[in-house]
């Protein structure tokens, strides 16, 4: 059973992943506590970039692979609209 | 001159690597290298997957001190390095503490320790030896070997500085963002720096921040070396820079456009090196100057029939060329492109046959095909492949394809359908794959 998301934010990055990386999954039944990388949507490093720009770019938030937080930040939909959330600047 | 010295011109307390924690001084990196060197089992060949540049060196040069020859796996996926462990039965992993390799003999650097003193002589490594294996991805889906002798190594690195005029006195410090694992890695972000006596920055930054902070924790003159990915990222974020002295792309050709985008925003020159894993390093060019490739010197492209080979004084035979070039009078070449069977995503090159052969040996898969589609305007062009396999699903399937490949060739998207167009004589047309992929996605995006 697919948990539903607990913000709009979690809804707007859904379809921001989705978009970006150009899956072909509906971004309303990604799990948001489910691994992005490897065994979750299988994203890669050249993905993270990517993803990297676009929330960049859309949020004002520039990810770092030096955060100590990284892996934990990219381990989720929900971490990474947690961690968007907290240092958004747009 | 049978032998060349491990590392260039240092002095004992200079800089020879930037870690995270701090500098370490050439005295160090030999303490270092001394110290594993006699700790490392003793065995033929060494899978290296330490994930510190400098860590890496480390464990690069105690293993050609004790005559053991490094394995650079085509990439870390699990299967790929079973199967050159297999090869190399007698080999061992010598890997972080954190990411042990489930059934290799996994070895784990300890952190450095006391300080020996400067030895009379720094060690010599036979110019003949083998210093390093690097693998390619063959049509059959056996890793071929390519083995690199320590003076090939270090002739690429000093023809290479010798072209871009670097100089020991420059005290330049080489950040890249390219792994040391990879051929243009271990040429540029590795012996182009120990042969010239420059500083190496241990790190691999990812993202355009992470280039940026890298960059600003070292002094005197900073040489990026990159790919087109990273540069298109940080040129699109417009991450502020400290002054660089120069810039050097490979891995992929670089868009004349993105190169000039890249010189007016770093303020620097935008080099590129043009190689392959059988060969190394054969050529360079300033890309906004035009397409024509520089060969390195010492460097020579000749024709045999219908293809080209590089020779070299330290290639023990000539090397086919696998892109298809025309070579000037002088001695210059133009790229058109690669062969047809290879392809080239992010800087690493796969047989689609090999591909093709590795979705065929998942269970369920009757047929199957990847493909390239057209440019588009991402960053990267991803793979699609069409499956034929009842009862299978997209994710089975792909979680099969994670064991066995590289994830940056895992289609995207992996389409399931009821048959491949063959044609009569069993071919697959190209514009026959690219309908059905189309077809496919738009009954996706109904569905959606």
């Amino acid at each position: 059973m697919t948990e539903s998301f607990a913000s709009s934010l979690e809804r707007d990055l859904a379809s921001l992943i989705v978009q970006t990386l150009k899956l072909k999954v509906d971004p309303a039944t990604i799990n948001p506590t489910q691994t992005l990388f490897g065994d979750g949507l299988g994203l890669d490093s050249i993905d993270a970039l990517e993803l990297s720009l676009a929330i960049s770019q859309t949020y004002g938030y520039q990810l770092k692979s030096s955060d100590p937080e990284i892996k934990a930040i990219f381990s989720s939909l929900r971490a990474l609209s947690n961690a968007i959330e907290k240092n958004r600047t747009k | 001159m049978h032998d060349v010295p491990l590392i260039g011109p240092y002095n004992p307390d200079g800089v020879l690597a930037w870690e995270t924690d701090g500098p370490r001084t050439a005295r160090q990196f030999l303490s270092d290298v001394s110290r594993l060197a006699d700790s490392v089992p003793d065995r033929p060949a060494v899978l290296n997957l330490l994930s510190s540049r400098y860590e890496f060196l480390v464990g690069f040069a105690a293993a050609m001190l004790r005559g053991q020859i490094t394995l650079l796996p085509q990439s870390r996926a699990p299967q790929t390095l079973r199967r050159i462990a297999g090869d190399y039965r007698e080999s061992y992993c010598l890997t972080n503490q954190d990411e042990p390799v489930e059934g290799i003999e996994s070895v784990f650097l300890r952190s450095h320790g006391s300080l020996a003193a400067w030895p009379t002589r720094i060690p010599h490594i036979p110019l003949d030896q083998v210093a390093a294996i690097a693998f390619t991805s063959g049509s059959t889906g056996q890793p071929m070997p390519n083995r690199k002798t320590w003076g090939a190594l270090t002739a690429v690195a000093r023809a290479t500085g010798a072209r871009l005029q670097l100089t020991t006195g420059d005290q330049a410090t080489v950040v890249a963002t390219v792994p040391h694992q990879h051929m243009f890695g271990l040429e540029a972000s590795v012996m182009l720096p120990i042969v010239h006596g420059l500083v190496m920055h241990a790190g691999r930054p990812l993202f355009p921040a992470d280039i940026r902070d890298a960059l600003a924790e070292v002094a005197g003159k900073r040489i990026l070396v990159t790919t087109p990915l990273h540069l298109r990222a940080c040129v699109t974020e417009g991450v502020r820079v400290p002054p660089l002295g120069l810039i050097l792309s490979a891995t992929a050709p670089l868009p004349q456009s993105l190169a000039q985008e890249a010189e007016r925003h770093f303020q620097t020159e935008v080099h590129e090196i043009f190689g392959f894993a059988e060969a190394g390093s054969v050529a360079e060019r300033r890309t906004i100057d035009g397409d024509r490739w520089r060969p390195l010197d010492g460097v020579r492209l000749a024709q045999d029939q219908a293809v080209w080979m590089v020779q070299t004084s330290y290639l023990p035979t000539p090397v086919r060329v696998p892109d298809r070039i025309t070579v000037d009078a002088d001695g210059q070449f133009v790229v058109h492109g690669r062969g047809v069977d290879q392809i080239n995503i992010a800087g690493h090159r796969v047989s689609l046959g090999d591909l093709n052969q590795k979705l065929l040996e998942i269970e369920g898969v009757q047929d199957g095909v990847f493909f390239l589609p057209d440019e588009g305007a991402d960053l990267v062009t991803r793979l699609i492949a069409c499956v034929v396999a009842p009862g299978k699903t997209v994710e089975e399937i792909q979680q099969a394809l994670r064991r066995r490949i590289d994830p940056v060739f895992l289609p995207r998207p992996l389409l399931l359908v009821p048959r491949l167009p063959r044609n009569d004589t069993g071919k697959l047309p190209r514009e026959a794959l690219l309908k059905l992929a189309e077809q496919q996605a738009e009954g996706l995006s109904h569905e959606a």
